[in-house]
């Protein structure tokens, strides 16, 4: 390698502002990075850091209302700010192309995959239409997709997520650019479909020698794939260094803030997490010195007064901090108050003793697919002449004879990936949607097929939280009227008595008194979802369902809920069933996990026996699929062709994608159960010392943060 | 993160065409109310020896056959326009609305039913569909009020469906589920607040559409009858003269355009402030 | 698809029989005597029997429904009470006139419509789309019959351009034909344009807004492919499905502009005949336009799934 190797892409100062009715929104300041040929430097931040702005700047996407500058924004040694518009675009998807986060509304929905894939070389590189085609199918099959000539001639709509990510990819490669820029590229996506997305990806950066701007929120993913990393904050820089030791070592107190957050996949002491305090500045209206003073437990009178500046604590490392040199030996956990570790009662919380709160048998739930017409099929019998009808309709399984059950203050965590049914199960147990078939006791009180009006006792003592703050809170309501509704609903409280107990409630998932007069659209995300909590918590429930609860919020956010969760188990004696799809997030918080998948249980124990082996064969893909920052890979991935087919009931209903299937068995034999523990249960046809002997992908106990 | 601009707060600023179309609308509704007693003459005096005068000083607009003042005409016709375009879309919001969350909420054979009914309804053109109503019986402003609102009831019902549909999705209609809320208390307390801003919007667009409506039928000899100054009906009867007495068609016609295109403003104004979409789209 | 569509007919030929019964109950619901509407008001009581027994008007409603039906499959409409000639032949004149008309107007429509709202929409902001929203604005504001009488003022009285109305056939020369189906066309398709074309440019302003369309420009196409392969397309579909209901305004315009023009077509015909309660007329007549309406929005239906891959390949994916 030749030393003065020139950067393929060089960043200096980048500023991008909107002009809006009252002054200046300042969405980037000051950006600076550079990326060699053929490294991959991670973007990283939380939403609102402004990271994606950076990559519409690079292709010059950004509408005419952005005003745009730069020191240095140079590509390929030329300068990227002069150049006329006509130039840009050549240079777009030419020489650097983009992925975006959302695959399925990124492709044009009317224009077959292949005709997408093949436009830029027919704009770029001027091949006809035909060859262009032929050269498409060839870079579908490049990118892993194994019947290219079909998918060529598919829709979008035709393809799962995964595959149309896969297309997305292939039609960024199909001018040879020199930048790849990948914009969440695998976030709306299956944990298992991302890993395999994130092994085409470093199969091509090798083959093709390209360079890589990786934009992502999740620093997971980021440390799989880059050299080096960037982290942003309201629109600024605070950190660049390579990816290993600025995640071993983070100097900036966000990116300690950031790590410290972050839910741990291991097993064994189970710490607190560490969130960062406070909310993202107005960009409108920037507090005065560094950004993030404001919320930076290290911080002192001269961070308040002057924006910092680079400073170099390593090679190759610059950060953005007045206190770099100093505050190496105090840890982010010690600055904000220490962390705690999670007490573990004596026994755990389902003392043997008390009987289960919530049990549920064998319950069931299918939707049919299609219509009417759907179902209705036009067949040649053998040795008929004329084909005959025939009535069949097609059920999708959501939910295929689930049984569970869960002790008072136990946490039941509930994986799997998107469709397995775990939305449905956690509805169904609330009779949201009234099941098929089976059995629900609650509290001892049958409500499986209970008309409504005797479930009502039960909807007191039974609530849920839901995923999506945006759509969690009637917008025409204030927080207090959302808070109190159920009080009145169930004759808890009324007027000043019913204030006075919002007032409580908000407390007690620590918002001030105060927001009881704000309507929802005045508060952050983390904000709606400690009001949902509230909500859900006012008729003191014993039971919660969390469904994907902190799914949608920022790292550091998603921190402060879960600790809010956790206490509040303590604190009232709360059984959840806590949907998820984050692995990570359920090992930090459930005592119990079920592994759900279309529609059945593969596995289910405590959470010590469910990380280690012996492993169902989905559980230990899904494990291995995570993407960490605290160690390398492994390599267990899952088929995703045959995701799509229902499950016929036959066999194991893994069997269409189990990287162990045995043969005939699996597919026409119903696995038994096995047991290797008590409480710890398997279904498959593997014998228990094969699981047992699969290597563990997840470790013992977690290394610290910081070593 | 999505692409253009972040989000700035909300900030509400009333846009020009609601103001200019609130201003038209405003005084039409002046001109409908104090129209008796500002017109220079009552609607239906004749002046005999006046007949058929161009526009002067006494007569702003002219007269007509009779010689009766077309200025104080149209003023008074203001009246039974607003009239029919707001008592038509009363008639339409109401049942529209009512069946519209019926048959996004319950869902099922309900909705099905009555959809095909609205398709039924749909199935004939507008025009048609009240000049047929109005055949039944003998024609009368009351009746061109239902006709029309009848008319424009499929189109309420299905914005009301299709927000109604899209709001029971949402997560907080399902907390009131799992409160064991009644279905009275989610369709007026939980979903129709959220609801209002489309159906706000279509009803003002109905305004416009009943009013043009009426008074087609009206011209077609089917609404209003004689000596009634409707618009529709003045321009009807002006045909016979249009040779002699141009302005007796072309008054009441831009007064009746003027008011239609405020109504329009206003509706295309509400849409913008009370879309957050569009209210920084700026489309 | 051939099933879907066939399926679609079939839905139609029921709509268009549950609709018959329902012109034919109300039909029996306006007020009036058919016998002495016939025979004026002075007939003898003796007269208006013979004639009600001759018509058949004293047999069961079922009866009589079943009479009427298997005429109409016969092509047979019956006998015009007012004109006392058979319906069948006056129909199919009218008719005849009012499809040139109603063609002409709806290419009009479809063609000048969306050319203007894609146009609105690529320079949005900019003088000529303010030139079209403004265009628009006076074209859903403004009624039908204020546009045709403005037209024929204009035209007609003052520059004495084209005939005030009425209708000369093809045969009698094509400019005398044309001079008289310019001015109910372009007054029917004055609203139809400003409706369409508002619509067109803020349905193809979201598409322009989308994600695939800045993927296309991420791929650096030129901005005409962008337009025209990735957006437009995409853009037209709700168009489609509002330029069927428009037809069903075309055919509300219809009896408007027709009356205003003095046109002899199947507006006329219609206004007429509820005017003057002509019964079998009134069945008649209605029954065409439903029937015109039902196949309109098919045909629709059946190119918006041809645009649309998601439908047209919706069965076939599992």
């Amino acid at each position: 390698m030749s030393p003065p190797e020139a950067p393929l892409l060089e960043v200096e100062d980048l500023c991008v502002s909107y002009a809006t009715g009252f002054g200046v929104l300042r969405a980037l300041h000051g950006v600076s990075f550079r990326l060699m040929p053929g490294e991959a430097l991670g973007l990283a931040g939380e939403s609102g850091s402004g990271k994606s702005t950076v990559a519409l700047a690079l292709l010059g996407l950004l509408g005419p209302e952005a005003a745009v500058s730069a020191r240095r924004l140079r590509f390929g040694g030329r300068d990227l700010l002069s150049r006329s518009p006509e130039e840009k675009r050549r240079l777009r998807g030419r020489a650097m192309a983009i992925v975006f986060q959302d695959p399925f509304t990124a492709l044009n929905p009317s224009i077959p995959v292949g005709r997408q894939v093949a436009e830029p070389m027919v704009f770029h590189r001027g091949l006809a239409e035909s060859e262009a085609l032929a050269a498409a199918i060839g870079l579908l099959h490049q990118v892993g997709i194994r019947r290219p000539e079909v998918v060529a001639r598919s829709y979008p709509h035709q393809l799962s997520g995964g595959m149309q990510q896969r297309a997305l990819i292939a039609t960024a490669l199909a001018a040879e650019p020199e930048l790849l820029i990948l914009d969440e590229p695998t976030t709306a996506l299956d944990v298992t479909i991302e890993a395999q997305i994130l092994d085409l990806l470093e199969s091509l950066r090798r083959s093709r020698r390209l360079s890589i701007l990786f934009i992502s929120h999740n620093l997971g993913v980021i440390h799989r794939l880059c050299e080096s990393v960037c982290i942003l904050y309201a629109g600024e820089v605070c950190e660049t260094g390579p990816t290993k030791t600025v995640f071993r070592d983070p100097a900036h107190p966000y990116t300690r803030g950031l790590l410290a957050s972050l839910p741990r996949l291991a097993v064994g002491d189970r710490k607190r997490l560490s969130p960062i305090p406070g909310t993202l500045p107005d960009l409108e209206d920037p507090p005065p010195g560094c950004l993030f003073h404001p919320r930076c437990p290290y911080g002192e009178l001269r961070c308040r007064r002057e924006a910092p500046l680079f400073s170099s604590p390593g090679p190759q490392r610059s950060v953005r901090c007045w206190r770099v040199g100093e505050i190496g030996g105090v840890s982010w956990e010690e600055a904000v108050g220490g962390a705690r570790p999670l007490a573990d009662e004596a026994g755990g919380p389902a003392a043997k003793a008390s009987p289960p709160l919530v049990v549920v048998r064998d319950l069931r739930k299918r939707y049919r697919l299609g219509g009417f017409w759907d179902a209705l099929r036009w067949e040649k019998p053998a040795g008929r002449k004329f084909p005959r009808p025939s009535w069949a309709p097609r059920f999708l399984h959501a939910l295929d004879g689930v049984s569970l059950a869960i002790a008072p203050g136990e946490v039941l965590g509930l994986v799997g990936e998107s469709g397995c049914g775990k939305t449905t199960l956690g509805r169904t147990i609330l009779r949201l949607i009234d099941p098929d078939d089976g059995a629900i006791v609650v509290d001892g009180r049958e409500i499986g097929s209970a008309p409504e009006r005797e479930i009502r006792p039960v909807r007191r003592l039974a609530q849920i939280v839901f995923q999506n703050p945006d759509s969690s809170l009637n917008p025409r309501k204030t927080v207090g009227e959302i808070i109190a509704r159920p009080l009145e609903r169930f004759g808890l409280a009324s007027g000043a008595q019913a204030r006075r107990r919002v007032g409580e409630l908000l407390e007690m998932v620590r918002l001030a008194p105060s927001y009881a007069s704000r309507y929802p659209h005045q508060l952050s995300g983390g904000e709606k979802q400690r009001v949902g909590i509230a909500r859900a918590l006012a008729t003191s429930p014993r039971f919660l369902v969390c469904d994907e609860a902190v799914s949608a919020l920022d790292v550091s956010v998603q921190a402060a809920v879960l600790n809010l969760l956790e206490d509040l188990r303590r604190e009232l004696g709360l059984a959840f069933l806590f949907i998820t799809h984050d692995l990570s997030v359920v090992a930090h918080l459930a005592h119990r996990v079920l592994v759900m998948y279309r529609g059945g249980i593969c596995e289910e124990g405590a959470i010590a026996q469910v990380l280690r082996p012996p492993f169902h064969p989905y559980t230990e893909a899904l494990l291995s699929a995570v993407p960490r920052i605290d160690r390398g890979r492994s390599r267990i991935r899952l088929r995703e062709e045959g995701a799509a087919a229902e499950f016929d009931g036959r066999g194991c209903r893994f069997q269409d994608r189990c990287p162990r299937i045995l043969g005939k068995v699996c597919r026409t034999v119903t696995p038994p159960l096995l047991e290797p523990a008590p409480g710890h249960r398997i279904h498959c046809h593997h014998r228990l010392e094969t699981l047992a002997a699969l290597p563990s992908p997840v470790d013992a106990a977690p290394p610290g943060a910081i070593p | 993160m999505p692409a253009g601009p972040p989000e700035p707060r909300p900030r509400r600023r009333l846009p020009g065409n609601l103001v200019t179309g609130a201003a038209i609308v405003l005084a039409v509704a002046l001109a409908a109310l104090l129209g008796p007693w500002v017109a220079p003459f009552p609607y239906d005096e004749f002046h005999i020896r006046d007949r058929l005068k161009a526009p002067d000083a006494v007569y702003w607009f002219g007269t007509d056959e009779y010689g009766r003042d077309v200025f104080s005409r149209v003023l008074a016709g203001s009246r039974i326009s607003l009239f029919m375009g707001v008592a038509a879309t009363a008639v339409s919001l109401v049942c529209g609305v009512a069946l519209g969350l019926a048959a996004g909420f319950f869902r099922g054979r309900i909705d099905e039913w009555l959809m095909r009914l609205m398709d039924l309804l749909m199935s004939f053109p507008p025009v048609i569909l009240g000049l047929l109503i109005l055949a039944v019986t003998p024609p009368s402003l009351w009746k061109t009020v239902l006709a029309v609102g009848i008319v424009y009831i499929p189109a309420i019902v299905r914005v009301t469906r299709s927000v109604t549909l899209e709001l029971v999705q949402e997560e907080f209609i399902l907390a009131a589920r799992a409160r064991g809320e009644s279905a009275g208390y989610i369709l007026f307390r939980e979903i129709l607040p959220n609801a209002w801003p489309p159906i706000i919007v279509e009803a003002s667009l109905r305004v416009t559409f009943a009013i043009l409506l009426g008074a087609a039928l009206s011209f077609l000899g089917m609404g209003a009858q004689p000596p009634s100054s409707d618009w529709g009906l003045m321009i009807s009867e002006a045909r016979s003269y249009l040779d002699q007495a141009w302005w007796m068609a072309v008054f009441p016609g831009l007064v009746m355009c003027l008011t239609v295109v405020g109504i329009n403003l206003l509706g295309d104004g509400l849409r913008e402030w009370l879309d957050p979409r569009l209210r920084h789209g700026g489309a | 698809m051939i099933l879907y569509t066939l399926r679609r007919l079939a839905l139609i030929v029921l709509l268009l029989w549950v609709m018959s019964v329902l012109l034919f109950a109300i039909t029996q619901v306006l007020p009036g005597n058919v016998a002495r509407m016939i025979l004026g008001q002075f007939a003898t009581a003796d007269a208006i029997e013979a004639v009600e027994t001759r018509l058949g008007l004293k047999d069961p409603l079922v009866v009589q429904y079943g009479r009427w039906f298997s005429h109409i499959l016969r092509g047979d409409f019956g006998q015009s009470l007012i004109m006392e000639r058979p319906i069948g032949p006056v129909l199919a004149e009218a008719l005849g006139r009012s499809a040139v008309l109603a063609a002409l107007s709806f290419v009009l429509v479809a063609s000048v419509g969306i050319l203007l709202g894609v146009i609105a929409a690529v320079r949005k902001n900019r003088p000529v789309d303010h030139a079209v929203s403004v265009f628009s604005y006076l074209g859903i504001s403004v009624p039908e019959f204020f546009w045709g009488i403005a037209f024929i003022l204009v035209f007609a009285r003052w520059l004495g351009w084209l005939p005030s109305g009425g209708y000369s056939p093809m045969g009698e020369g094509f400019g005398n034909w044309f001079a008289r189906l310019i001015g109910p066309a372009l007054t029917l398709t004055f609203t139809l344009i400003a409706h369409v074309s508002r619509l067109t440019r803020s349905s193809m302003l979201e598409t322009l807004r989308s994600r695939y369309v800045l993927a296309a420009r991420a791929k650096g196409l030129p901005e005409r492919v962008i337009l025209f392969r990735h957006a437009l397309r995409n853009a037209l579909l709700p168009t489609i499905t509002v330029l069927a209901i428009d037809v069903g305004w075309l055919f509300g315009g219809i009896v408007v502009v027709e009356t205003v023009f003095a046109f002899p077509g199947l507006g006329r015909l219609v206004a007429f005949a509820i005017e003057r309660r002509d019964l079998p007329l009134i069945q008649a007549t209605l029954l065409v336009i439903t029937a015109i309406y039902c196949l309109a929005n098919l045909a629709a239906d059946l190119l918006y799934a041809a645009l649309n891959p998601r439908i047209r390949y919706a069965r076939r994916t599992s």
